[in-house]
């Protein structure tokens, strides 16, 4: 925990323009210095879990998106009168609360789109990036910030969901976007491209282990282009000084 | 007993966080209830009219449903039959079996009068994506042979996988689930077989 702290620290900001200083570093924070799937590494089990084809990454990205806004606005909103000692017991109470208005509504509302995001709804409880979240920032955040930062974060979080379902399922089914339509209807059937012959695909990426491993390899990605940021920047500064 | 200050303050944050929790979580049950009851039986009764022609029956079979007992796999055999008019058309045989590679596989099975199969569909499975979920009608046609066989076509020490010396096409690589679909859906026609064909429907 110590260690990721240090090494989300000493990152360079993202430039990303157009915001305010605090909500930028939220969002640079949410996406990458401090990305829930590839720094933090939290919500693995929901990860590792579901990561096996685009679709469905892209199906617990949003569920999961939508919960930690709302847990971050509740938790905000909350924030200064719950007593110190019980403030944990009750984010996970205000969590699970909202994981089950989620699925309920989803079930009741939406239930075509329910029966594919179903099986991750739940699995949301498990995800600790929300009471990561609602404990390191939202309890202690104004609404504003609280609800970038539950966008930030999500968005994170989807993204490592949807670039490993689209790995492990490109080199294990050879496929990319397989069975759209379960989320996005009919039409998006179209969406499917197959990348190998059938049956050419390599199984273990879509088993479990593969889950690890490709986990593994995007966590070694990430971390090789930041040391080659900081690489060039202090190959720079050293050239600079020379001159 | 008293409690200090900042316990009681404790006790009664907590105690309000989960009273005002399960509030919500009754008025959106309440709220939610009927219609997710609705939608399930809306979804269960088109996995019914993808087996059987839509016009080949005018009743809604799941609400006439009832159970044979031994069923396969030592649970009872949930059965729903499809009707026109007052006329049996066939019988629905909602089997779940656990012989699959990754856990259950649930089907429908539907078999007509004379005892043959009519269509199997897959309503649940969690089998290795792109090898066994080809079981699935969307995936492949695999699971159409079934249509047109009966117990004693093939003959019973026939009814398994090609790979295993039977009758039925394997799929590549999917051995185990292949020989699970198979011998569930000849699970559900021997106990549909052992029982009368048309029991009246449950009160």
């Amino acid at each position: 925990m110590n260690q990721t702290a240090t090494t989300a620290a000493s990152d360079p900001p993202l430039p990303i323009r157009g915001v305010s200083q605090g909500t930028r570093e939220i969002w640079a924070n949410g996406l990458w210095q401090g990305n829930p799937g590839l720094v933090q590494l939290l919500g693995l089990c929901p990860l590792l879990a579901v990561s096996n084809t685009a679709v469905n990454g892209l199906g617990l990205g949003l569920a999961t998106l939508v919960v930690l806004v709302l847990s971050n606005c509740a938790v905000s909103l909350l924030r200064g009168q719950l007593a110190a000692e019980v403030r944990i017991p009750a984010f996970v109470l205000i969590i699970a609360t909202l994981v089950t208005v989620v699925d309920l509504s989803l079930q009741a509302w939406l239930h075509d789109l329910s029966r594919t995001l179903g099986i991750f709804v739940p699995l949301i409880v498990t995800n600790c990036t929300l009471l990561a979240r609602a404990e390191a920032f939202a309890s202690r955040q104004p609404l504003l910030p609280a609800l970038h930062d539950g966008l930030a974060q999500g968005l994170g979080f989807a993204l490592v969901l949807i670039a490993l379902g689209a790995g492990r399922e490109m080199i294990g089914q050879g496929t990319l976007l397989a069975d759209a339509e379960l989320l996005f209807g009919a039409w998006a059937s179209v969406l499917e491209i197959r990348v190998l012959p059938q049956g050419w695909g390599l199984l273990l990426a879509t088993l479990p282990p593969g889950a690890f491993i490709g986990l593994g390899l995007l966590v070694a990605l990430r971390q090789h282009l930041v040391s080659r940021k900081t690489q060039g920047r202090a190959a720079a500064k050293s050239a600079g000084q020379s001159a | 007993m008293r409690l200090p200050g900042h316990r009681l303050r404790a006790v009664v944050s907590i105690a309000l966080v989960g009273l005002v929790a399960a509030l919500i979580l009754a008025g959106v049950d309440r709220l939610t209830r009927e219609r997710i009851a609705l939608e399930r039986e809306r979804q269960a009764q088109a996995a019914l009219v993808q087996l059987l022609p839509e016009a080949s029956f005018d009743n809604l079979p799941r609400q006439e449903a009832f159970e044979l007992s031994p069923g396969p796999f030592g649970r009872p055999l949930p059965v729903y039959p499809a009707r026109r008019g007052q006329e049996l058309v066939a019988l629905i045989a909602d089997v779940t079996t656990p012989s699959g590679y990754s856990g259950d596989i649930r089907l429908l099975v539907a078999v007509d009068l004379a005892g043959q199969v009519m269509g199997v569909s897959v309503i649940e499975h969690r089998e290795t994506p792109g090898l066994g979920d080809l079981i699935e009608r969307r995936k492949s046609s695999w699971i159409d042979q079934f249509r047109g066989r009966s117990l004693d076509d093939p003959a019973p020490e026939r009814w398994a996988a090609d790979r295993r010396g039977g009758t039925f096409d394997t799929l590549t690589s999917a051995t185990i689930t292949s020989q699970a679909v198979i011998e569930a859906v000849r699970a559900s026609l021997e106990t549909l077989a052992r029982h009368d064909p048309d029991p009246e429907p449950m009160p």
